[in-house]
């Protein structure tokens, strides 16, 4: 119901009122629009509601009326300024604030200062309620029904407390004893009969449906799933696409998440603590919790964002086939018969041949294998019986002992041991009496003969017939430290009491030499290389490079093509002469000294032997089949001799025939490690 | 119209090497004409990944994908699809603010809605593919059944249902073929493997509780993995279930269905069904049938007996009846055994003469699983109940808490853990360690 027609209805509004102040009430209506608070109409709108208001107006209340009456209370307020709806800023310059209705100024008020207005509103209790207008300078005091509009107008409702915004319906309008219809026209006759047009469309409709122009809406049927796998031919059908990498399956789970886990998953208070400090990255994603029965586990709170975490991994990330090579590491290693299978080979000590009285420097094993001669450094070469370990024969040489070798002949029994300068060439006094009568002859150096006759070699060597021990001495004018015998050729030709001299430059200092077992051709082992020399044809084949600091012994195997180098700094290196000039395989087996390698003459076995007081032996398998590289295969270490100065193993030398290794200590022993 | 992005290249030289293999994602929606979020439903649903390209010419922090991909997802009538159902949510839009709602609902029943099973014949050409990614479906699948619906998450009630009946449907069938192999009862929830077709599928099954739905996480991606699992959980149920002679989707008692009893009612389903419907549809493979003729006639009876009441039960399943009659007698299984895997034979005979009672607050859904999936005989406190507490031939009862009541001296008072340790090991572990307050 509009207010208008409540007017009309009304008889107890008072007009006069009203129309008294209408002109007004829109010039104020105009003034409230900027600020809230105004005081023009809130201030006496109370006031004046109860004074003019009935109660009947109470439920239809509306805002209209409260304006007109609100306004007609306003002459009584104090000059009000009548500037308009004017920039308020225009007047800022001024002492005045505007014009009141008669024209008269209306001089601005003096302000209290930021301090003094701070402590008056604090003084104040009714400060939060007071407000200021701007307009007509001067502050405003709500009271507590202005309050209570203000806030129910802040909650979008009407401002008076009683007012209704529903009423019920009031139908003015009397029905009943009522003489005349409101129309007196009849009935129209199409009220009656059914429509032509309806007619026409029903008719239309229902051919379009029997056309089929018109379908209706099915019932929507569910299509649930069907046998979509029925025969796996569609793997046939090739498609052009990239390949799907299928994406990785998630972790299983382990311990740590069991509800019940074992208490040493449990981090400790502590532990907890420090996962705060690190990097939210760093954070372990899952903290174990116990939980003394299954009733007690709760929901898991972050199974949503586990879930959601597996999806992004699941789109978002770039899936790559990495090639990785599925192969065992341990397939890779060469597969290595088991030690069990390669026996025979040294493995324990035997017999320990003692009654040197120093270091014995050097060994050598008689090529029948029944006898060894060892040199020492207390200056005495002795025989020993190699299944005894009787000492059968000593010779005093009054100096240290270098280096013993028998000759290889088995017939001819002859020692040759190097001393300082001297080589000294024994007549062992072994085997029957028709072969010490060759010896003999061999031996006896014919003294008229000059030993100059050999040429330059004679500048270095002298053949001197030694009575004293009934052979030939050798001196030289250098230290020899070791001498090699050789089946064929010989550098000293014993027979013809000659001795040959390298015609071959030697690059840096030779350490030790070797003889070829079948053909003619010598090795010399320097510091860095193996050289190797064809001595018929006096040149030289090949150079080895070892890659090693400093070489210290060598030895060929029997079949020779394969070398073996031993160096000071405990490198074992296998050259394959026919594979390269560069070692076959290096060995780091000693942590000192090699002081020598050997290779046993029949069995596959080599031995090296060392200052750390340890003597290796190894198998050595060379095939003969060229494209099969030999296989090495460490099989013992043999501990027993003890150190002294620093000096372990000095030599070693394996049995001619039986898988049998002599070793030479410093510690004065001599032992026989059998298998 | 794919329309490719220029780079400058010298006159007479091709694009090639990486620029000419990849493009960067905005590319792609450029060439595609979607927007993001419709490229990442796509992608999803395709199962595209961005590929890490060996230059990345435009940038490290930018996702590349491979100009087939994008192809590929080009090729995809799913796009068409989705511009239909963009227009015509702009129809519905128009004719909601013309107040015109008589059509707006019409428009929104047409919706066309997309259809996921070429793509998932597409991405799973064989079915152990399917099954051998089976892993993420199934555990978000169960993840769902288990979420409140939330209308302000856009979960509604009846994806949650959906998910649960799938759930429900999948273990019933791993517990009716015996082809659980392990389960791990951890904090995040109850982990399961079952080997089927060869395939070791692993899932985890969150705590029977109320999970929280927590705001940091996109639900809209999920929902997008969730329209690719639904449908492909039941394609792969279905054949599951034909390839035990069982009708797929599955008549439940609506009693036990209301008793939130689903998997008992499935598995009834499933033991009721996979010795009837063998004789009566594969009649023509006589052999089965010839085999079973001694004992043919009451058999025949019994089958007769319990197809109407199926169809009685499906009766009752469409109208919501206060009285749902008892249903779908159990039958005993005949010796119809194919053969099957050592493996599964031991699992099916380890709880084989076994009666197990579930006492109250133990994880009965997932017990409810395990123990018949391993061939034991359970039954729980409440109703639907097959058998109650007071029966003398349980063997074991389940308790997780120590029982004021009535104690029977003829069974064995054992923890839950008690029985997934013992199917861990597959043997009947000693009960002695979980005696309820170990």
């Amino acid at each position: 119901m509009s207010p208008k027609k409540q007017n009309e209805e009304d008889p107890h509004v008072s007009d006069s009122d009203t129309d008294s102040t209408y002109e007004d009430s829109s010039a104020a209506d105009d003034d409230d629009g900027d600020s809230f608070g105004s005081p023009s109409e809130s201030e006496s709108e109370p006031a004046a509601g109860d004074d003019s208001e009935p109660d009947e107006h109470g439920e239809s209340d509306s805002s209209g009326l409260h304006q007109e009456e609100s306004d007609s209370s306003e002459d009584e307020v104090a000059p009000r300024n009548t500037v308009g709806d004017v920039p308020l800023h225009w007047y800022d310059d001024e002492p005045h604030i505007g014009y009141d209705i008669k024209g008269k100024k209306i001089k601005k008020k003096d302000k209290l200062d930021k301090l003094g207005s701070f402590l008056a509103n604090v003084d104040d209790s009714k400060n939060w309620r007071k407000v200021y207008d701007e307009y007509n300078d001067e502050e405003v005091e709500l009271t507590k029904d202005e309050v209570k509009l203000v806030r129910r107008l802040l909650k979008n409702r009407a401002p008076h407390a009683d007012f209704n915004p529903y009423p019920d319906y009031v139908d003015w309008f009397k029905w009943d004893g009522a003489k005349h219809p409101l129309s007196n026209a009849p009935e129209p006759k199409r009220r009656f009969i059914p429509s032509k047009w309806e007619a026409k469309k029903v008719v239309q409709y229902v051919r379009a449906i029997r056309k089929g122009l018109i379908t209706f809406d099915k019932p929507k049927e569910e299509d649930g799933p069907y046998l979509l796998w029925e025969d796996d031919s569609g793997l046939t059908e090739k498609s052009n696409h990239l390949a799907y990498i299928p994406a990785p399956k998630q972790r299983l789970p382990g311990n740590e998440e069991s509800y019940n886990p074992p208490l040493e998953y449990i981090p400790t208070q502590e532990e907890i603590n420090s996962y705060q400090l690190m990097y939210e990255e760093d954070r372990p994603k899952f903290i174990p919790k116990r939980f003394t029965s299954m009733r007690s586990i709760p929901a898991y709170e972050n199974a949503m964002k586990e879930c959601f975490e597996r999806c992004l991994d699941l789109y978002l990330c770039p899936r790559v086939r990495k090639k990785r090579l599925n192969i065992d590491p341990e397939s890779l290693k060469p597969k290595l018969p088991s030690r069990k299978e390669l026996k025979p080979y040294p493995t324990a000590c035997y017999i320990e041949y003692k009654g040197h009285e120093d270091a014995v420097t050097s060994i050598s094993v008689e090529p029948s294998g029944q006898w060894i001669a060892s040199g020492s450094s207390d200056g005495t070469v002795r025989i020993w019986e190699v299944e005894t370990g009787r000492c059968l024969r000593r010779w005093d040489v009054g100096e240290a002992v270098n280096c013993v070798a028998w000759n290889p002949l088995p017939d001819v029994h002859i020692l040759a041991v190097s001393l300082g300068q001297d080589v000294l060439i024994l007549n062992t006094h072994l085997g029957d009496d028709e072969e010490q009568k060759k010896i003999k002859e061999l031996l006896s150096v014919d003294t008229s003969t000059p030993s100059d006759d050999s040429g330059n070699s004679a500048t270095s060597v002298r053949w001197l017939q030694d009575d004293k021990h009934g052979g030939i001495k050798l001196k030289f004018f250098k230290t020899v430290t070791a001498v090699e015998w050789h089946r064929k050729v010989l550098i000293h030709h014993l027979s013809k009491k000659l001795t040959q001299k390298l015609p071959f430059k030697l690059h840096g200092l030779a350490v030790r030499s070797t003889f070829h077992p079948s053909r003619s051709i010598f090795f010399i082992c320097t510091k860095q290389s193996v050289r190797v020399y064809d001595l018929l044809k006096r040149k030289l084949i090949k150079k080895l490079d070892t890659g090693l600091r400093e070489a210290s012994s060598i030895a060929v195997h029997p079949g020779g093509d394969n070398l073996i180098v031993g160096s000071k700094e405990g490198k074992l290196c296998w050259f394959d002469m026919d594979l390269s000039s560069k070692p076959y395989k290096t060995l780091k087996c000693h942590p000192k000294d090699i002081n020598n390698v050997v290779y046993h003459r029949s069995y596959p076995l080599f031995a090296s032997c060392s200052d750390d007081c340890n003597a290796y032996v190894f198998h050595g398998m060379v095939y003969s089949d060229l494209n099969q590289n030999p296989l090495i295969v460490p099989l013992e270490i043999l501990r027993g001799h003890t150190s002294s100065d620093g000096r372990g193993i000095l030599d070693c030398k394996f049995h001619p025939r039986q898988p049998w290794l002599f070793t030479a200590g410093a510690d004065k022993l001599i032992k026989l490690y059998c298998h | 119209m794919v329309k490719a992005v220029k780079h400058y290249r010298p006159p007479g030289k091709k694009k090639e090497g990486n620029a000419a293999k990849f493009v960067t994602r905005s590319q792609a929606l450029k060439q595609l004409q979607i927007n993001l979020p419709l490229f990442r439903k796509l992608c999803i649903l395709k199962g595209v990944t961005p590929r890490e390209p060996k230059k990345k010419f435009k940038g490290t922090h930018q996702t590349y994908y491979h100009v087939k991909d994008v192809a590929f997802l080009h090729h995809e009538p799913l796009l068409e699809i989705h511009r239909e159902i963009r227009v015509h949510e702009r129809k519905i839009k128009k004719a909601e603010a013309k107040k015109n709602l008589e059509r707006a609902k019409r428009l929104r029943e047409k919706t066309p809605k997309p259809k996921i099973d070429r793509i998932i014949r597409q991405r799973y050409p064989r079915f152990v593919d399917a099954l051998g990614e089976l892993d993420d479906c199934l555990s978000m699948v169960h993840l769902f059944a288990a979420l409140p619906a939330a209308e302000s998450k856009k979960i509604d009630i009846e994806c949650v249902h959906k998910c649960r009946r799938l759930a429900h449907e999948w273990q019933a069938f791993i517990s009716r073929t015996h082809k659980l192999r392990k389960a791990f009862v951890s904090v995040k929830g109850i982990y399961y493997q079952a080997e089927v077709e060869g395939q070791k599928i692993t899932w985890l099954t969150p705590h029977s509780l109320q999970q929280v739905v927590s705001d940091d996480v996109d639900v809209i991606t999920m929902l997008n993995f969730l329209q690719l699992y639904e449908p492909l959980l039941g394609f792969v149920n279905f054949r599951l279930y034909h390839s035990i002679n069982l009708k797929y989707p599955p008549i439940l008692d609506p009693r036990l269905e209301a008793l939130a009893a689903d998997l008992y009612a499935l598995s009834r389903y499933a033991n009721a069904n996979v010795n009837a419907i063998p004789s009566v549809v594969n009649s023509e493979a006589s052999q089965v049938a010839e085999s079973e003729q001694g004992d043919a006639k009451p058999k025949r009876d019994d089958i007769e007996h319990e197809k109407s009441e199926l169809r009685l039960a499906q009766l009752q399943h469409q109208l919501p009846t206060n009285e749902p009659g008892a249903l779908m007698q159990l039958v005993e299984e005949a010796a119809s055994e194919e053969e099957e895997d050592q493996d599964t034979r031991e699992c099916k005979n380890l709880f084989k003469d076994l009666k197990f009672f579930l006492s109250r607050e133990v994880p009965r859904e997932s017990l409810l699983f395990v123990i018949p999936a391993f061939g034991g005989i359970v039954s729980w406190e409440g109703e639907g109940a097959p058998f109650q507490e007071s029966d003398q031939s349980i063997t074991h009862q389940i308790v997780d808490r120590d029982a004021q009541g009535h104690k029977f001296l003829s069974r064995e008072y054992v923890q839950p853990q008690w029985v997934f340790d013992s199917v861990n090991a597959r043997i009947i572990l000693p009960t002695v360690d979980y005696m309820v307050g170990r």
